[in-house]
């Protein structure tokens, strides 16, 4: 049903676009005075217009906040004003700014004033130049807030398209990289572009991500985590397919790994795909640690998402169907915890759970110093105060803590938040059902996340379809030397990343001698 | 041959998937409680049974295997047709599909039966039947893939139950298995004819085996797969002979689950209440692969969709599983569903064999003739 809607709204928007082009295809005008009009026509006498005559024969056009001043001043104006102008290649030759072209239609000119170009338009001559002068960037690089790692880069994307695309070219300087640009939004016009390795990449996935986004019907995408949900292969599910990253260099391991990132013009956050659900508790960190770290520092994470997502649902489970479970040695310590609560376990987890939420909700909202206070003194004092006006027991709160803390492990911000609210489901699961309710939301979950595919290829991967070579990097992680395989979910046309070097090259060496 | 399965590269599975899917049909709700039933027949010699079963399926599986080659990339339910010509062929197909139905009911009844006398007394039979039913559908719907996958998954995490059974192994009493041998032969094949319904669920390679990519390996791994299922089954018996002296196991009903009970760790106690909800997921693909393979047979005979089959299929199952009430009704329909099975499982595949190569054979001299 909402295919059809969808389908017979772009039909229309189709038809109103087409009217559109029919009027606007139209040559530039010879003459300056029509230019103006057609022009200020164009943007609807949009009062940040401004037009410059110079004479004799010269007609500047730009929009006042889109150009940087200074240089139109230093660069375009005085080097104008300098000498006559006889033709519009005369301006390209004498011109000291870096991108300029011409445009033969008023629609394109129009269009590239929007982007930050300065539209020079010589009196007898049928087309413009286009110098790109734009604002600078407002804001510098700097170090990943969300993503932090201590080894490795600090270095995050910012806001401009272009400077996100140079900070991976920087990691990768193989001409093979790839750049698409793709346009997205019929009001916003966002730029948007596609970076994979040419024979590294499988060329069906990237033929696939292409059509994802040219098909798009939408008036804007302001950023890139609604494109993530635009495209991704299910977005009914809350299962994220695609990661969503700040980390240059995570992007670049990943492109290198043969997957297909996407940048979105005015967002911070990258776009990888495809991206299995294992991936998602991965750090990049990872790969810059020892391996024997690394594996630690892996098994502790996805063991904090099991006890993060299952621990509060036992707990509930066991207190309120299943006390036989619980040794008398533990039962004794919690049932004098609980002796003056009056809640169902249920009620009691559910509040605090939600007391917990609303801490973290609020810390986020708050400003930077005043969250961290806020979040220290709302943890502690209503934690203590409910533990005493006796509305849960002690264990509750530990265990609560610790599942909040146990979600904070996993790196992608977008899934922690999946780990954060999947809980709530199976508290109330195991508080109706007790631990069958768990296992039947266990079992569900398990089948909902084999169901999955990220960009066609599945989402368990490498676990499902098993594929035991990839498992060298998923839960663990081998040392380098045994990793030198792309993981086969990428489908890379290439498969692998280096030649497998001796494990222990100098200890070689010295058995040759 | 004709009607050779077309089956698209993408449904295919990996032969060694193969193992997980004939080790997770096999092991479902039998393994809670066979131990009685074959004590009954074999006694103290229960065990040799156990052995004697594994190796049927053994057998079995080479009749089977032989029988699915002659007919390169196709299912049982197209070389019946193919043998018995279309009437008679699809006679036999609504009997195995009727087959796979009723160890689809036997696994969920059964398992509904565990819950509610071990953890859940209150809980209606509709509601657990409800809530199975409708897990199965979401996996169902999900195709092949995501059934093969939570076989899979299946398996692999419930590894973690089999060394539990090292916890009775503190007080087992390793002469309570003397003297070997006491049963006689006859004795020792009626305990096999009672493990039947327990040991059930590998004939799934009748059905799958057309959606094997690389059918060459595919024999390794279905052995693999059975010698597993022996293995623990063996073990259990043994733990389980050993533990219980004869006159207690005759009055248990589910001694593996007994045996759990006294699983003990620092923060956990009776085992089996998470043990018994934990089946969940071995059962899970139990059902899935039953409820698959009917699918199959009935794809055959009439032309109706996936999605519409499984809910008309499992509103059966819903409404015939509120008809059982009782414990003995239960017990009842296993003893008949067992030796059915039994006939099904362990005679009938040597039949077929023998008529498919019957069949061969007439059909390349006719061709030579020609």
């Amino acid at each position: 049903m909402f295919k059809r809607k969808s389908k017979s709204s772009s039909n229309e928007n189709q038809a109103s676009m087409d009217s559109e082009d029919a009027g606007e295809a139209v040559s530039v005008p010879t003459v300056g005075a029509d230019f103006i009009r057609m022009v200020s026509d164009a943007v609807h006498h949009t009062a940040d217009l401004v037009v410059k005559p110079i004479p004799p024969n010269l007609t500047l056009i730009y929009i006042d906040n889109l150009v940087d001043t200074v240089t139109l001043n230093k660069h375009i104006l005085e080097e104008l004003l300098e000498q006559p102008i006889e033709s519009p290649e005369n301006i390209v030759s004498i011109l000291s700014v870096p991108q300029v072209k011409f445009a033969q239609k008023n629609r394109e000119s129009v269009e590239a004033m929007m982007d930050g170009c300065v539209l020079i338009h010589v009196e007898g001559y049928a087309q413009v130049v286009l110098a790109l002068i734009p604002t600078p960037e407002s804001r510098q690089v700097s170090a990943p807030e969300n993503e932090s790692q201590v080894i490795g880069a600090q270095i995050a994307f910012n806001e401009s398209l272009s400077r996100n695309v140079s900070l991976i070219r920087r990691y990768i300087k193989n001409p093979s990289l790839c750049k698409e640009d793709l346009e997205v939004g019929k009001q916003s016009k966002t730029s948007i572009a596609m970076l994979y390795i040419k024979d590294v990449a499988s060329d069906q996935m990237v033929t696939t991500l292409r059509q994802r986004i040219a098909d798009l019907q939408i008036d804007s995408v302001l950023d890139s985590s609604i494109l993530e949900q635009l495209i991704d292969d299910n977005s009914l599910s809350i299962f994220p397919q695609m990661l969503l990253t700040e980390r240059p260099d995570k992007v670049s391991a990943e492109i290198l790994n043969g997957k297909i990132a996407v940048i979105v013009d005015g967002s911070a956050l990258a776009i990888i795909s495809p991206h299995s659900f294992i991936e998602f508790f991965q750090s990049q960190e990872d790969q810059n640690l020892r391996w024997q770290t690394a594996t630690f520092l892996r098994l502790l994470r996805f063991g904090a998402v099991v006890l993060s997502v299952f621990l509060t649902p036992l707990y509930v489970a066991a207190l309120t169907f299943h006390y036989e479970v619980i040794p008398q040695t533990l039962l004794v310590p919690l049932s004098e915890s609980r002796a003056l609560v009056p809640f169902p376990p249920l009620l009691e987890a559910l509040l605090i759970e939600l007391i917990i939420e609303l801490l973290r909700e609020a810390g986020v909202r708050l400003p930077t110093k005043v969250g961290q206070t806020i979040g220290i003194v709302g943890g502690i004092v209503i934690g203590t105060a409910a533990v005493q006006a006796g509305i849960t027991s002690n264990i509750l709160i530990i265990i609560v803590a610790l599942g909040a803390l146990s979600s904070f492990t996993t790196p992608s911000y977008m899934m922690g938040n999946v780990i954060r609210i999947i809980r709530f489901p199976l508290i109330l699961l195991a508080g109706l059902w007790g631990f069958y309710g768990i296992m039947l939301g266990f079992c569900f979950i398990l089948v909902h996340l084999l169901r999955q595919t990220s960009l066609g290829s599945p989402y368990m991967a490498p676990f499902y379809p098993p594929r035991l070579i990839d498992w060298r990097d998923s839960i663990v992680r081998l040392p380098l030397p045994f990793t030198f395989k792309r993981p086969t979910n990428t489908r890379p046309e290439d498969e692998d990343k280096y030649k497998p070097e001796p494990v222990n090259p100098e200890k070689n060496e010295q058995k040759v001698k | 041959m004709k009607k050779s399965l077309q089956i698209r590269p993408s449904d295919t599975i990996n032969a060694f998937l193969l193992f997980f899917i004939i080790h997770a049909a096999q092991i479902g709700i039998g393994i809670q409680g066979f131990q009685r039933i074959v004590y009954q027949d074999a006694k103290h010699d229960a065990w040799i049974s156990v052995i004697l079963a594994g190796l049927a399926t053994h057998i079995i599986a080479i009749f089977m295997l032989k029988t699915l080659e002659i007919y390169g990339s196709n299912d049982l339910y197209g070389i019946h047709q193919d043998i018995f010509g279309k009437w008679i062929g699809n006679f036999f197909n609504i009997i195995y599909i009727l087959y796979s139905s009723v160890s689809f009911f036997a696994v969920l009844r059964n398992y509904i039966d565990v819950v509610q006398s071990w953890v859940f007394p209150d809980l209606g039979t509709w509601f657990l039947a409800a809530s199975l039913l409708l897990i199965i559908i979401y996996t169902f719907t999900g195709g092949l893939r995501v059934i093969v996958g939570m076989t899979f998954f299946s398996v692999v995490l419930s590894i973690g139950l089999f060394p539990m059974i090292a916890f009775p192994m503190k007080y087992m009493e390793p002469r309570n298995l003397l003297p070997i041998l006491e049963a006689n032969l006859g004795e020792l094949l009626k305990g096999l004819k009672s493990m039947s319904f327990t040991i059930i669920g590998f004939e799934i390679l009748y059905v799958i085996y057309p959606f094997v990519k690389d059918k060459e390996n595919a024999k390794k791994h279905i052995h693999l797969g059975l010698f597993a299922t022996s293995i623990i089954y063996l073990s259990i018996m043994l733990v389980t002979l050993t533990y219980f002296s004869g006159e207690q196991l005759t009055k248990t009903i589910w001694a593996t689950l007994s045996l759990f009970s006294i699983v003990e760790f620092p923060f956990i106690e009776r085992f089996e209440y998470i043990a018994v909800c934990f089946w969940m997921l071995i059962i899970l693909p139990n059902l899935c692969l039953f409820i698959w393979s009917a699918f199959r047979g009935t794809r055959r005979l009439v032309n109706i969709s996936a999605k519409k089959f499984v809910w008309i299929f499992s509103s059966i199952i819903f409404l015939v599983s509120l008809t059982f009430k009782t414990r003995f009704q239960i017990n009842t329909f296993n003893d008949y569903f067992g030796q059915l099975a039994f006939y099904i499982i362990f005679i009938y595949p040597i039949i077929l064999y023998f008529f498919a190569t019957v069949k061969k054979k007439f059909k390349s001299r006719k061709e030579q003739v020609d």
